[in-house]
């Protein structure tokens, strides 16, 4: 069974390095071919083992080699594979396979792409490094390594200036989180002993609650970063500057839901600090409302998405922060077969209208791109979270959780953004894909994607259809790992009430939507119509302004403050100081190189002046010799 | 031979720069990469010869030089400093093997393979005065390269360079006088040998004025806030050869020095002087990578980082423990390799445009692929990624420092941060973007000579960042050593207390696993 694990895990790394032997020429159809089929490979292998483990429980654990050993400290390249680690490698094999494979037709034309496929694959191989680690150290290999891959991404045209930049801004703001992370595993090491899961997490219980409060929220802040929490959120939206398989397979489906996977793994640290739960629930909450409200106006389509992913994220939070660690596991599994499937329909759509992002410039594509649209549409319905689509069992479990658990604000608010979130879906699908073709006055001849690239999402589609069926086995699985608890209204009525009531208002919210979007006359937003001058459409489409803040008051802070350091601190004060010290020795030898002058009336005077100074010394000390006691005795009356 | 392998790794190189002066100048630069090769062989050898399960001095030799006064001729080499010496000679053979075309090739030959004798000499000594002079020595062939073949300004900066330097280690002369005479008043025996010296415990206050002189000599070489303004000129001048030895091993003597002198000879004023020099550490880290930030010139941030760098090592050093020790000698050789070979990307790019202002450059990604892989890839090591050899080192000393604060790690800790912000902007401004400058469009990529130098870096980079366990390993060891001579030694109950007692814990297990049975 070892086997399947490397194979799993290494599969994509092969392929990473396969694509970079092609990295400087010109495209190869190869470059793209073998890393997917090695994605196959690794998908296959995983499939094995969540069979292993799901059949006979099982689990598998390997120690490949030392990587760092000093004083007490051991941290081996561990690997495990149990309930957990196996759900995650499921979902970033099977979704990176399928974007592969789409992005084979999706990066035809691209100069980059052997490159392309090197970096994606190296992408997924630390994803599965990150999963599968058995210790914090590992976990951070694979934390680090996905930032890097993000990078290379998000900055992959890297002739556009906004897309480096969006690159630096996900990079340093991730590191600002991984300080965070650094600092958890510092404060595990130092109280524990060691990084390994299994051990840190047998010695937590009997450790103060304060130690333990602290390494909660430092992991925490971590997973804050990698999952775009609030306020480290602004990097995932400008992270839409990346090709768009990439927003789909590492800004939906895996890296973001990283944090997540890390509060879920360290279940036993999180069961002992249930205030910090409570804590992650509530910004979770908050941040899907925040998400959602930002989606609502936004007029570019990635971005859009990229909020519905915030928002998703932030539902995940909020159950993993109530301690319903499976559930939260699950919708992390479910959104990423629909979210996933989201990016791609809206990358088949950016292709078919040159690049163009803005919905308003769409619309009526329904008749050209049929494949598409029922892809983005059962999509959407999933996230809306209607009956019987994969949302529906995930999102609606979390509302339960909340309401079970008598957090009821917190249900509300959740209960609320489902409602946001069913109306933001459909006001997308209904600009791109209903009502007049407003395309054509920019002389676009929409056209459906590639067979293969549709071909290559249907498993994501059957998936984001029938996931929900898989709850209950799922929760059998998984429950031998994580707290078993199984959450129902105690009593029906208010079970379907609930349940009605949910679905009632998600299908209001999705009927407004298409009314309002898809009429004939919908105004185009000009900056004219009254909604577009007021507060809150001002505010929203901003984006609360924050990313305003951050780069008047923080970014522009630190380029000044450093120019001040340099300009003015270390060269007028701390160089302007080494330099004044040597001047005086300097200035003194110029001074004084007069007494030389060699002329010898002149160094007469100075040998006279130099003998009296001695002489006079000499009496000075020959009476403080023999006056000593009289001296002493006169000081100390003078009190010294 | 193996007797005499440090001797011979020591002058080898000078005699051979000797008789380098009788060598035809077109044979010049084969018989520098033969002599260096073969340096560098003899210290693969040393490497292989080395028992690793020894924590103490291996290939000692001894010749009595001025016994009256206890100064002999003592050389050895244990875990701390074996690596230190195997990277100097390594980057003397890539340095002079990838040499470009320089102006008066046979002379910088010779003065590198005197500067090879001088690092050498002062990673091996084990008698202060022999250490003081080679430490003194090693500025010489440095000053000649920079004043020689630098930039405009290489006067100003080499007679900085020198005069910096060189005050301070005459007050670490001082120091070691006193050192000496302390130990002929506790003894009636005049002694250099550091290893004698180790034996000395000192009253606290002895300690700390002794702290103070030896720190001074060893921070302006570090060189540590506020005594780096020498550092930016140095670099800024030297020619790329010289910035990559200088940062490479040289600044290294004082990190080492700090850890060969400072910890086991006082350890009582190191745990004194360990929270004020964590302050200095953290300043070096946060301010002058800010500082580095603000630059323009490409060089000048490499050698800014180098400052920041440095401000971990610190760190890791006065961590006190085994993990934070540890890591600190290994970012010392991580920060050789990754810096030194950041300095010779700088170096490639200059011999190609003649100038180091990144307003000049933009869009190199496109015209040279290679040159900007490599330079990414170094780049990553230098902002710490994991798998890289940069990260294991910068791991375990803010591991270590956690230990004795949390607050200053978290300080500490930014250095994360505030050094992804300014090597991802610098590469930003080289390498991305559309190309704007004409002079760009037709540049060359790295050439198979440059490369020579690069990819051995390169490799070296990513195999110690995934299996360190050979370096770190044998580092470990001696570290232990040092640790427990600094527990067994410290007065004070403050510094018994923040040195970990490893003899103790060893025999702790040793119990509990005998119990365990």
């Amino acid at each position: 069974m070892e086997l399947f694990l490397y194979t799993a895990l290494f599969s994509p790394l092969v392929g990473s390095l396969f694509a970079a032997l092609f990295g400087a020429s010109p495209k190869t159809k190869i470059a793209g071919i073998v890393p997917s089929a090695l994605l196959g490979v690794s998908f296959l292998s995983s499939l094995v083992l969540l069979v292993l483990v799901m059949g006979t429980g099982l689990t598998l654990h390997v120690e490949m080699m030392t990587w760092m050993a000093t004083g007490d400290l051991y941290i081996p390249f561990g690997f495990v594979v149990d309930q957990v680690s196996v759900t995650m490698m499921i979902v970033v094999t099977l979704v990176s396979t399928v974007v592969h494979v789409y992005a084979i037709g999706y990066m035809d034309h691209d100069k980059g792409f052997n490159r392309f496929f090197s970096y994606l694959s190296a992408f997924v191989f630390s994803m599965m490094i990150l999963v599968m680690s058995d210790n914090f150290a590992g976990l951070f290999i694979g934390w680090e390594g996905v930032g890097l891959c993000s990078w290379l991404l998000i900055g992959f045209w890297y002739h556009k200036e906004s897309a480096s930049w969006a690159a630096n801004e996900a990079f340093i703001m991730n590191r600002i989180a991984d300080l965070g992370m650094l600092i958890g595993i510092f404060l595990v090491y130092w109280n524990t002993g060691t990084l390994q899961y299994k051990e840190a997490f047998a010695v937590m219980p009997s450790l103060d609650n304060a130690i333990l409060t602290w390494m909660g929220i430092f992991l925490f802040i971590g997973a804050m970063g990698k999952s775009a929490q609030f306020p480290l959120h602004t990097w995932l939206a400008d992270a839409m500057e990346g090709p768009t398989p990439v927003s789909a397979l590492i800004h939906a489906a895996t890296m973001v839901t990283a944090g997540v996977y890390l509060v879920v793994r360290a279940n036993p640290l999180y069961n002992l600090i249930p205030h910090v739960g409570l804590f992650i629930a509530s910004l979770g909450a908050f941040v899907a409302l925040f998400a959602a409200s930002m989606a609502l106006v936004n007029r570019d389509m990635k971005r859009v998405i990229a909020y519905s992913t915030l928002s998703q994220l932030g539902y995940m939070f909020a159950a993993a922060g109530l301690g319903a660690y499976w559930v939260a596991l699950f919708h992390l599994m479910a959104h990423a077969f629909f979210k996933a499937l989201l990016f791609l329909g809206a990358g088949n759509v950016m292709h078919a209208m040159h690049d163009e992002l803005d919905p308003f410039k769409m619309g009526g594509l329904s008749k050209v791109m049929k494949g598409t649209f029922l892809m983005m549409t059962i999509a959407s319905v999933a996230l809306a979270g209607i009956f019987p689509l994969a949302g529906f069992f995930s999102k609606d479990l979390i509302l339960e959780v909340a309401f079970v658990e008598h957090h009821y604000i917190i249900y509300s608010v959740l209960l609320f953004t489902a409602a946001l979130t069913a109306f933001y879906s459909f006001r997308l699908v209904a600009l791109i894909f209903h009502g007049e073709e407003r395309y054509k006055l920019f002389g676009i001849h929409p056209h459906e994607a590639y067979k293969f690239m549709l071909v290559a999402m249907s498993p994501l589609l059957l998936l984001a259809i029938i996931a929900g069926a898989f709850k209950m086995s799922y929760f059998e699985m998984v429950s031998k790992l994580l707290p078993a608890t199984e959450y129902h209204v105690h009593s029906a009525a208010t079970y379907w009430i609930m349940t009605i009531g949910t679905q009632l208002l998600v299908i209001l919210a999705i009927a407004y939507a298409y009314k309002k979007y898809t009429s004939r006359d919908i105004a185009v937003p000009d900056g004219t119509s009254k909604m577009e001058n007021s507060f809150a459409y001002k505010l929203l489409i901003n984006q609360y302004y924050i990313p305003y803040f951050y780069q008047e008051y923080i970014v522009k802070a630190y380029r000044e403050l450093s120019e001040v350091f340099w300009t003015k601190i270390d060269q007028k004060v701390v160089d302007a100081t080494v330099d004044g010290i040597a001047n005086v020795f300097y200035q003194t030898g110029e001074r004084t190189r007069v007494m030389q002058s060699g002329n010898l009336s002149t160094m007469l005077k100075w040998m006279v002046a130099g003998t009296v100074a001695l002489l006079s010394l000499a009496v000075v000390f020959g009476l403080a010799a023999r006056y000593s006691g009289e001296i002493r005795v006169f000081l100390s009356g003078l009190g010294v | 031979m193996l007797d005499h392998i440090l001797s011979i790794l020591i002058f080898f190189p000078a005699l051979a720069a000797m008789l380098g002066f009788v060598v035809h100048k077109d044979s010049m630069r084969s018989y520098g990469v033969a002599v260096a090769t073969i340096e560098f062989a003899l210290s693969l050898w040393l490497w292989f010869a080395f028992d690793s399960t020894i924590s103490g001095m291996q290939f000692m030799e001894q010749i009595a030089l001025v016994p009256t006064f206890g100064i002999n001729y003592i050389v050895g080499v244990d875990g701390i400093s074996l690596f230190i010496i195997i990277l100097a000679s390594f980057f003397t053979m890539i340095g002079i093997a990838s040499l470009g075309e320089t102006k008066d090739v046979k002379n910088m030959i010779i003065t590198l393979l005197f500067l090879q004798m001088t690092m050498a000499g002062v990673f091996a000594a084990l008698d202060a005065i022999v250490f003081y002079l080679f430490w003194e020595l090693s500025l010489v062939p440095m000053l000649y390269i920079i004043g020689a073949w630098g930039g405009p300004l290489r006067i100003y900066a080499s007679v900085k360079f020198f005069l910096y330097t060189f005050a301070g280690s005459l007050v670490m002369l001082v120091g070691m006088l006193f050192m000496a005479y302390f130990y002929f008043q506790a003894t009636g025996q005049w002694s250099f040998a550091i290893l004698d010296w180790y034996r000395l415990i000192l009253p606290e206050s002895f300690q700390l004025w002794l702290f103070v002189a030896f720190f001074l000599g060893f921070a302006i070489k570090v060189p540590m806030f506020p005594f780096h303004t020498w550092l930016p000129y140095a670099h800024g001048q030297a020619p790329t050869i010289g910035s990559v030895i200088l940062a490479a091993i040289l600044l290294k003597m004082g990190t080492y020095a700090f850890i060969r002198f400072s910890l086991p000879l006082f350890p009582d004023a190191s745990v004194y002087f360990m929270y004020p020099i964590a302050v200095l550490a953290i300043i070096m880290i946060i301010y002058t990578a800010m500082v580095a930030y603000a630059q323009k010139d490409i060089k000048q941030v490499v050698a800014y980082s180098s400052v920041s760098h440095m401000g971990v090592i610190i760190l890791g050093t006065f961590a006190l423990n085994v993990e934070g020790i540890s890591g600190s000698i290994f970012l010392m050789i991580a920060h050789g390799v990754v810096s030194g070979a950041l300095f010779f990307l700088v170096g490639v790019i200059y011999d190609r445009r003649h100038t180091k202002y990144m307003s000049e450059f933009g869009g190199l990604a496109h015209v040279m692929p290679r040159y900007a892989t490599i330079f990414g890839l170094m780049m990553m090591a230098s902002v710490g990624l994991p798998l890289t050899i940069n990260f294991v080192g910068e791991f375990l000393s803010l591991l270590g420092f956690y230990k004795q604060s949390h607050v200053l790690t978290l300080l500490a800790g930014t250095a994360i941060i505030v050094g992804a912000i300014y090597m991802l902007s610098a590469y930003k401004k080289m390498f991305f973007g559309v190309i704007t400058k004409d002079e760009n469009r037709n540049l060359p990529d790295v050439n198979k000579r440059e490369l020579l130098a690069l990819i051995p870096l390169a490799i070296i980079t990513v195999w110690l960042g995934i299996y360190p366990k050979p370096v770190l390993g044998t580092i470990d060891t001696s570290v232990e050593a040092v640790v427990s001579l600094m527990h067994e030694k410290a007065i004070s109950k403050e510094a018994k207390s923040r040195i970990p007692n490893i003899a103790n814990e060893t025999d702790m297990t040793k119990n509990s696993v005998e119990e365990a049975h």
